[in-house]
């Protein structure tokens, strides 16, 4: 019973999301835009390195495509709440908090994984990536585990919503600064060490660079790096429980829940 | 006269407004500083040595279309959004001059980004600004600010026929940049994209400004590329006129410019 309503309420915020949308809309949006991004960052890759081959930013960006569901859709959900004034009922009702922030994740979650598996068709259609040599079964996993990870943090920062009435530049920074610290565009190896510790720990890092070792046959470290990604996931979600509890204890002192 | 002083007042109502906004200031500052750091790093092992060129012109103008084309299509959800679309839109005075001074007041704020792409260049990356014809630099600068008021203008009365301004401003910042060859040559694009992106006043704006950055070797091709620039932003300002009379027309048919 409880499993069924965890879904049931996790299917019922996807809806409320994307209700204003209508279907050539919620395309535009969820697959469109961000495979054009992808596209023009592949582009911008192509000029700068001369090559052809481009595999190593059709995955990066392919993995990043999830930015758009996991980071801007689910780093808006707590601020939405302020702003429609149900968050006194969530914060009011006895249900289990860690669930009903999970139950925010799940469709996101789905949305980016298959945003990312249309980024590597995009790839193959678009720039000719050749995949023959890569065990699919490897990147699958490597795309779940990501996009899980991905949703954990976005939870996180959707915390911040009730503290913060500027969400949108808080979600807008984090996208630049995962475009640059992941790995994705060019070798994290290039930023400053301190840097390079940051990057360790925002999440995609890892699973971009497990894949793009697969892709030139580089198995060994993969199984640690999904690992480190599945424990990042863990951390955020930890950390979003652990922020929620303090900030709920902030705004019932300050009677600041809402948006107005 | 009147014309002039409804745009010069709307122009400093909407500068005073857009700089309280915290997605502004993030458009303004941090958004080159992270357009910047991504195509530096991405140049850095292109064997490219003219930075300015590529790096600083690129994130420049990114940030600069950027601030210019959220902002104002922003404007429009704004006031819809706080009810005060329909009242300005039959105002005494013309609607069309309220939007150019809104979208000029931005322009004007947004040159800052460009400078922030400058100093970051500089400071982070000891990269040389060395503009070969300064006086020409300056004369293509001008010239892409205006072709960017008028391709901001037409974006602005589109986005009047549809509720959902918020999706489709986001779909048109990429698509320009690429088109117009901000941040690598045109050539690299597909043929029919080419040939498209001919049509529009940005990509001669922005060769402009790499040839008289990088030095001009032809000077009637200086000028020729400066006649075409003028022809084609003339045909847009016509088009911009015919497109207002019929928004204008559809507008009042259909009464969508309120929220409900």
């Amino acid at each position: 019973m409880a499993i069924r309503r965890f879904f049931e309420q996790a299917y019922l915020y996807h809806k409320g999301r994307q209700a204003a949308f209508n279907a050539e809309e919620f395309v535009l949006l969820e697959v469109g835009y961000p495979l054009l991004t992808m596209i023009f960052h592949c582009l911008i890759a192509s000029y700068c390195y001369g090559t052809n081959d481009l595999g190593e930013w059709v995955v990066g960006n392919s993995f990043l495509l999830c930015v758009n569901s996991c980071i801007f859709g689910l780093g808006i959900v707590f601020m939405n709440e302020r702003y429609t004034g149900r968050i006194r009922s969530i914060i009011a009702s006895p249900c289990n908090k860690i669930a009903l922030i999970l139950a925010n994740g799940i469709f996101p979650a789905i949305l980016a994984i298959i945003a990312s598996f249309l980024g590597l068709i995009v790839g193959v259609i678009v720039f000719q990536i050749d995949y023959s040599k890569v065990d699919f079964v490897y990147i699958f996993i490597s795309i779940i585990v990501a996009m899980i990870s991905a949703s954990c943090f976005g939870l996180l920062l959707g915390v911040l919503g009730l503290l913060t009435d500027s969400m949108h530049m808080v979600l807008n920074m984090m996208e630049g600064l995962l475009l640059i610290l992941t790995g994705a565009e060019f070798p994290i190896e290039q930023l400053p060490i301190c840097v390079q510790y940051v990057s360790w720990s925002i999440p995609l890092t890892k699973s971009i660079k497990a894949v793009k070792g697969i892709r030139v046959g580089d198995y060994k470290n993969y199984w640690l790096l999904l690992l480190l990604e599945l424990l990042s996931g863990i951390v955020y979600v930890v950390l979003a429980r652990f922020l929620f509890a303090v900030v709920e204890k902030e705004t019932r002192k300050k009677g600041s829940f809402d948006y107005y | 006269m009147k014309k002039i002083v409804v745009i010069y007042e709307s122009m400093l109502v909407q500068m005073r407004q857009s700089f309280v906004r915290p997605m502004f200031k993030f458009c303004l500052f941090f958004n080159p500083i992270i357009s910047t750091i991504l195509l530096y790093e991405m140049y850095i092992n292109s064997g490219e040595t003219n930075y300015f060129a590529y790096v600083v012109l690129g994130s420049g103008l990114m940030g600069l279309w950027g601030c210019i084309c959220f902002s104002s299509a922003g404007d429009i959800n704004r006031e819809r959004h706080s009810g005060t679309l329909a009242i300005i839109y039959t105002a005494p005075v013309s609607f069309r001059e309220i939007v150019v001074g809104k979208i000029m007041g931005n322009t004007i704020l947004s040159i800052f980004s460009f400078v922030m792409s400058l100093l970051v260049a500089k400071i982070l990356f000891h990269i040389e600004i060395d503009i070969k014809n300064p006086f020409y630099f300056l004369f293509s600068f001008v010239a892409t600010i205006v072709v960017f008021v008028i391709i901001a203008t037409i974006v602005a009365f589109l986005l009047m026929l549809s509720r959902k301004t918020e999706l489709y401003m986001n779909c048109i910042e990429v698509p320009l940049i690429m088109l117009s060859g901000f941040v690598f040559p045109v050539d690299l694009l597909p043929k029919p994209l080419q040939l498209f992106s001919r049509l529009i006043p940005s990509t001669y704006a922005v060769e402009l400004l790499r040839i008289t950055a990088c030095g001009i070797e032809d000077i009637n091709n200086f000028w020729n590329k400066v006649v075409l620039l003028t022809g084609i932003s003339l045909l847009y300002v016509l088009g911009a006129r015919l497109l207002y009379r019929i928004i204008d027309k559809r507008v009042r048919i259909k009464g969508n410019l309120n929220v409900v």
